[in-house]
């Protein structure tokens, strides 16, 4: 089976090597380098690599937050120099990676491993080892959003709130609105609670953008939002938000 | 504080000795027609008191201190000025207490000849007020001597410390891997580069222990470290690390401490360009301002970086140490605005 590679680091040098080693191994192509993580979310969705080479020290885009965007469509190798949290993270998960400098040989034979693995069909844990390759950072200040080849970056004080819709959660923000692949439990875990709050199961609210609460011609409790819009709230959801509230 | 008073075996030991001083004028007293006893009685109260106004010789030796640039002239005058009038006030007791001894059964045939013993008391407060003066310089000499120890010892600690972190970046992982990662793929490509980085990284390792252990260097030898690193950085960085130095002549046979500029030349690359897609240029100021070398090392930083605050322990050492040379004459300032990060040193030219 013939690979079809993409090699992503920030620097020249760094994928010229990879290059290099990749011209002495059968069966193999390489169909993009990628000098940050944004090029490589657009080269994953625009010309479906089997395999990504990922650097993991990137700027504003990490070889860990790749890895969230694209990694249910790619295999991933991680290339590191150095990373104690990384590579505890790649040991924990058994994913392979390959440590700068390394030799052609040692990149050879994880190719090999990968061929394996895309033979049985095996995928990467993405969130948890993309969880547990970064120092935790307490609450995270932006939310990544793909697009098909694009990447959206949302600064979460501009997330007006967020809906579960089945697998996906919709993110509402400045007018438009994100598909995210993740479930609202887990974007909630990540997102500041005291800014956050789950006001119903299927709806995650910024506190700043609450303008007051009503109560319908229902009894029910309704979010009444700057913008004018109406969001529902449960029983406990409502215990949630006035226990915010009331601090 | 006192350097007497404020310690409870400091002052034991000089009240000690100056009971002892009491008794053995006593002992002289004697020979003046007093008995043991009616000496003692005299003489140790007194001693006693006169112990407590000798603490006062601190004040005076510390109005007038015994320094290089004081005038020897003024300690004498103060000096004895001082000792006459603590004597003075102390007769003037001694006059009191002999009154007071004169109405006891015991004493009151003593009044007549302890009162003969007046002169030899003056002269006696004088001389003890002298010595106790004498005392006092030393103890302040002591400290001075105890506190510039105390600081030079601070100042090779936080040298030490910054040596250790220079070092420590010479094997920082990132740095050490990062860089045989890059002459591993020059070999392939152009054996010519490789060779020259292997120079260059060469020639940092050997700067930086060369430097290590000295106390002060010449501004341009720290530059040269600094250019030595981002050399290094470029070929790794490529076009996204631009470099702009600017150092003026009469700036650069300055003296500053080694590898002061080191953890922020690292910090303007690892937490300014190593963040940007694009890169970006870091700038290099150093002039000669009144007197003063000013240095300024400005890089472009990521806005939105999720770091809240770039490199605070390297620039916390820096400032450590300019604070335990220069104290007050040296000073450090950084500054966020519009992308840019900003440190600006100041510190005299010696």
């Amino acid at each position: 089976m013939r690979l079809r590679i993409a090699i992503v680091d920030d620097e020249d040098l760094a994928r010229a090597v990879v290059r290099e080693y990749l011209m002495g191994i059968a069966d193999v192509e390489i169909v993009a380098e990628c000098a940050n993580g944004f090029e490589a979310v657009k080269a994953v969705s625009e010309l479906q690599p089997d395999l990504l080479i990922l650097d993991v020290q990137m700027p504003k885009l990490t070889g860990f937050e790749v890895l969230e965007l694209v990694g249910r469509d790619v295999a991933v190798v991680f290339v590191t120099a150095y990373d104690q949290y990384a590579i505890r993270a790649f040991e924990v998960h058994a994913v392979d990676y390959l440590l700068k400098p390394f030799s052609a040989e040692r990149l050879s034979a994880a190719l090999d491993r990968v061929r394996e693995r895309l033979g049985r069909g095996e995928t990467l844990p993405v969130h948890d080892l993309a969880a547990a390759g970064q120092p935790a950072q307490g609450h995270t200040r932006r939310v990544l959003v793909r697009d098909g080849p694009r990447v959206h970056v949302l600064p979460v004080e501009k997330i007006e709130y967020v809906q579960a819709q089945d697998d996906y959660v919709c993110l509402r923000c400045e007018g438009k609105e994100y598909l995210k692949e993740q479930t609202l439990g887990e974007l909630e875990t990540q997102l500041d609670p005291a800014k956050f709050v789950r006001i119903h199961r299927s709806f995650v609210l910024n506190l700043d953008r609450l303008a007051r609460v009503e109560i319908d011609e229902r009894e029910n409790r309704v979010a009444i939002l700057n913008d004018g819009k109406r969001l529902p709230i449960s029983r406990s959801g409502h215990a949630r938000l006035s226990a915010l509230l009331g601090k | 504080m006192h350097p007497i008073l404020s310690r409870v075996d400091r002052l034991a030991v000089y009240l000690g000795v100056w009971l002892s001083a009491g008794v053995l004028a006593a002992g002289l007293f004697t020979r003046f027609g007093l008995s043991w006893t009616e000496a003692l009685a005299l003489l140790l109260p007194l001693v006693l008191l006169y112990a407590f106004v000798s603490l006062s010789a601190w004040y005076v030796s510390r109005a007038s201190p015994l320094t290089t640039t004081s005038s020897v002239l003024r300690v004498l005058v103060s000096s004895f000025l001082a000792s006459m009038f603590a004597s003075g006030l102390w007769l003037g007791v001694a006059n009191v207490w002999i009154a007071a001894l004169k109405t006891t059964a015991t004493f009151a045939p003593a009044a007549d000849r302890y009162r003969q013993q007046l002169p030899f008391l003056l002269a006696m407060g004088v001389l003890l007020y002298l010595l106790s003066l004498a005392v006092h310089y030393v103890l302040i000499a002591f400290e001075t001597v105890r506190q510039a120890e105390r600081r030079q010892l601070e100042l090779e600690i936080l040298t030490r410390d910054a040596e250790l972190r220079a070092l420590r970046a010479q094997i920082d992982p990132h740095f050490l891997y990062n860089s045989l990662n890059s002459i591993s793929a020059l070999t392939g490509s152009d054996a010519a580069g490789a060779r020259r980085m292997c120079l260059l990284l060469g020639e940092f390792l050997r700067n930086t222990l060369d430097v290590s252990g000295r106390q002060r260097i010449p501004i341009v030898d720290e530059l040269a470290l600094a250019e030595r690193f981002l050399s290094i950085e470029q070929v790794r960085f490529g076009s996204r690390l631009r470099i702009e130095r600017r150092v003026d002549e009469d700036a650069s046979a300055c003296l500053v401490p080694p590898l002061l500029l080191q953890p922020l030349v690292e910090n303007a690359v690892t937490h300014g360009i190593a963040h940007l897609l694009e890169g970006g240029l870091i700038r290099l100021d150093v002039s000669r301002q009144n007197g003063h070398l000013a240095i300024v090392i400005e890089n472009p930083c990521d806005a939105d970086a999720t770091a809240a605050r770039p490199g605070g322990l390297g620039l916390d050492n820096v400032r450590k140490r300019l604070d335990a040379m220069f104290g007050r004459e040296a000073r450090m300032d950084t500054h966020v605005a519009a992308g840019r990060f900003r440190v600006e040193l100041e510190l005299p030219c010696v």
